[in-house]
């Protein structure tokens, strides 16, 4: 599971970007931030991620606190958080399978891996981490053929076979029409509840963070505004999120 | 040069634009220095038309002379072609082993420090600006006749074709992958070799089987400095008005050519 405590970030500019941030995501559960532009939602990913450095505050996953490592200890922490983006940065002229193998490549360094190669048990996984994505038939196929939603779709087995803990999704339906981003979203849901993963993920779609989300989380101006399941959230609440920001 | 400084700078002309008489007289004197121009290079060429009807009984003869083709000597032009076509090779592969780092140094996305990037701009540059034959001189004065030096020839000036495609291609990478696999907790070898290689292998292989398509038409000529292959057997047979010969190995630049180009473009079509 996911914990984070008060964690902040504050530019050199003096502008705080995140705001004594307190948030939980147990494993099983899905939650899903949402936030105008600016809000600070991606800027919570990137901090808990460690692509960003938070100036203060903690990061807990499990057992361990991600704020204070460094190097190799960073690294191997790491390996229990995988992260998808708004676009699925696939390596185009690789094959399906091999894009999803990229996954487990932390957990792999030898001469094979460092040549291009991946385990032999490795590939097996990760054909059936396609399978829990829908698409095993296309294992063979080249990434630069697929279609927007199935490359997100290939692109989060990629995390899988990455075996985390936690979840983090960046906007993963931003690019992709109203099916597909359902579609995402499902499969998203189903990873948290039968693969026993923490889900966080931030998106701008309200009606989707309502359909979805075990627990909808609010964010403006770094802060967190709400954090509470969608049945106890009046929409009113969250259209504020949107609204008289210039004020 | 005076074409420059009469027309002024397109800015000019376009803020003068209200002023239309100026626009039109500007036109005027445009369109005049356009026929001085083209004029002068007929007068520098000293283009004789005449000379060109004489011409064709020349053409006629060489062509009466020239033909059949000698092809009892087929077998002794095998050795020249086949040196035509390895000095393209040796070119090429040299060219690229030399290219690929001086590319990485010369693409602004990965270069390891500011001026890197510059000095290996500046040798990418200057291979290139020098033309391969000018080259192929340099190198047999410096190491002697023979296919060596147009190897050397051919290698130096793919350094600078190569490189700055290799180097353009790297600048349009696609990023994305790179830092995904970054948070997927992969180190830099696999990273390097995982993302950054299969991304590039393919259009370095099909701008490499391009460049060799060029370097084989290039090596043809470079015999003409001294530097081996069919460019030396084409002069020399020239020399002792052997036309026959001549024109046995113009059918085999020309099939050699034709079909460097149709090699080159169906592996490239098989790679794309």
């Amino acid at each position: 599971m996911l914990r984070v405590r008060r964690l902040s970030l504050r530019y050199p500019n003096g502008k705080l970007a995140l705001a004594d941030f307190d948030l939980t995501v147990r494993a099983g559960e899905f939650a899903i931030v949402l936030g105008g532009n600016g809000s600070g939602k991606t800027t919570l990913l990137r901090c808990i991620v460690r692509t960003l450095n938070p100036t203060a505050g903690e990061v807990w996953v499990s057992e361990t606190e991600l704020t204070r490592l460094e190097g190799d200890k960073l690294r191997r922490a790491r390996l229990e958080l995988a992260m998808i983006s708004q676009h699925a940065s696939l390596v185009k002229r690789r094959s399906v399978l091999a894009n999803v193998a990229t996954g487990s490549l932390g957990r792999h360094y030898s001469l094979r891996t460092d040549l291009g190669g991946f385990p032999q048990e490795e590939l097996v996984a990760a054909q059936s981490c396609l399978g829990e994505v829908g698409l095993a038939e296309l294992s063979g196929q080249r990434a630069g053929t697929l279609s927007g939603g199935q490359a997100q779709r290939v692109s989060i087995a990629r995390a899988l076979a990455q075996r985390p803990r936690v979840l983090l999704a960046d906007e993963p339906v931003a690019s992709l029409d109203p099916e597909a981003a359902e579609e995402i979203m499902r499969l998203l849901r189903r990873l948290a509840v039968e693969g026993n993963l923490a889900v966080l993920c931030v998106l701008h779609q309200i009606d989707l963070a309502y359909s979805y989300a075990d627990r909808i989380v609010g964010v403006r101006d770094g802060r967190k505004i709400f954090d509470e399941p969608p049945a106890e959230l009046p929409r009113e609440v969250v259209r504020h999120l949107y609204v008289d920001r210039a004020a | 040069m005076t074409a420059e400084t009469e027309t002024g700078s397109p800015i000019a002309a376009v803020a003068r634009g209200w002023a239309a008489p100026a626009a039109h007289a500007l036109r005027i004197v445009l369109i005049l220095v356009g026929i001085l121009v083209v004029a002068q290079s007929f007068w520098m060429v000293q283009a004789r038309p005449q000379d060109l009807v004489t011409g064709i009984f020349g053409m006629a003869d060489f062509l009466r002379r020239a033909t059949p083709p000698d092809f009892s000597r087929l077998d002794a032009a095998i050795w020249p072609t086949l040196e035509t076509v390895d000095i393209a090779i040796f070119g090429t592969i040299m060219g690229v082993i030399m290219a690929v780092p001086l590319a990485l140094m010369a693409a602004a996305n990965v270069t390891p420090a500011r001026w890197v990037y510059f000095v290996a701009r500046g040798i990418i540059g200057f291979a290139r600006a020098v033309p391969d034959l000018v080259w192929a001189l340099l190198f047999v004065t410096a190491v002697g006749l023979g296919p060596f030096p147009g190897g050397l020839a051919l290698a130096v000036h793919s350094i600078g074709m190569l490189g700055r495609l290799f180097a353009e291609t790297i600048e349009q990478m696609d990023m994305a992958p790179v830092d995904a696999l970054r948070l997927t907790g992969a180190r830099h070898v696999q990273i390097f070799t995982h993302a950054i290689v299969p991304t590039l292998l393919p259009s370095f292989l099909g701008i490499s089987l391009y460049r060799l398509d060029e370097n084989i038409r290039s090596s043809l000529v470079l015999g003409f400095v001294g530097a081996g292959g069919i460019g030396f057997q084409l002069l020399t047979y020239m020399n002792l008005f052997d036309y026959r010969k001549v024109s046995l190995y113009l059918i085999i630049t020309f099939v050699l050519v034709l079909g460097a180009e149709r090699v080159s473009a169906i592996l490239r079509a098989k790679l794309a």
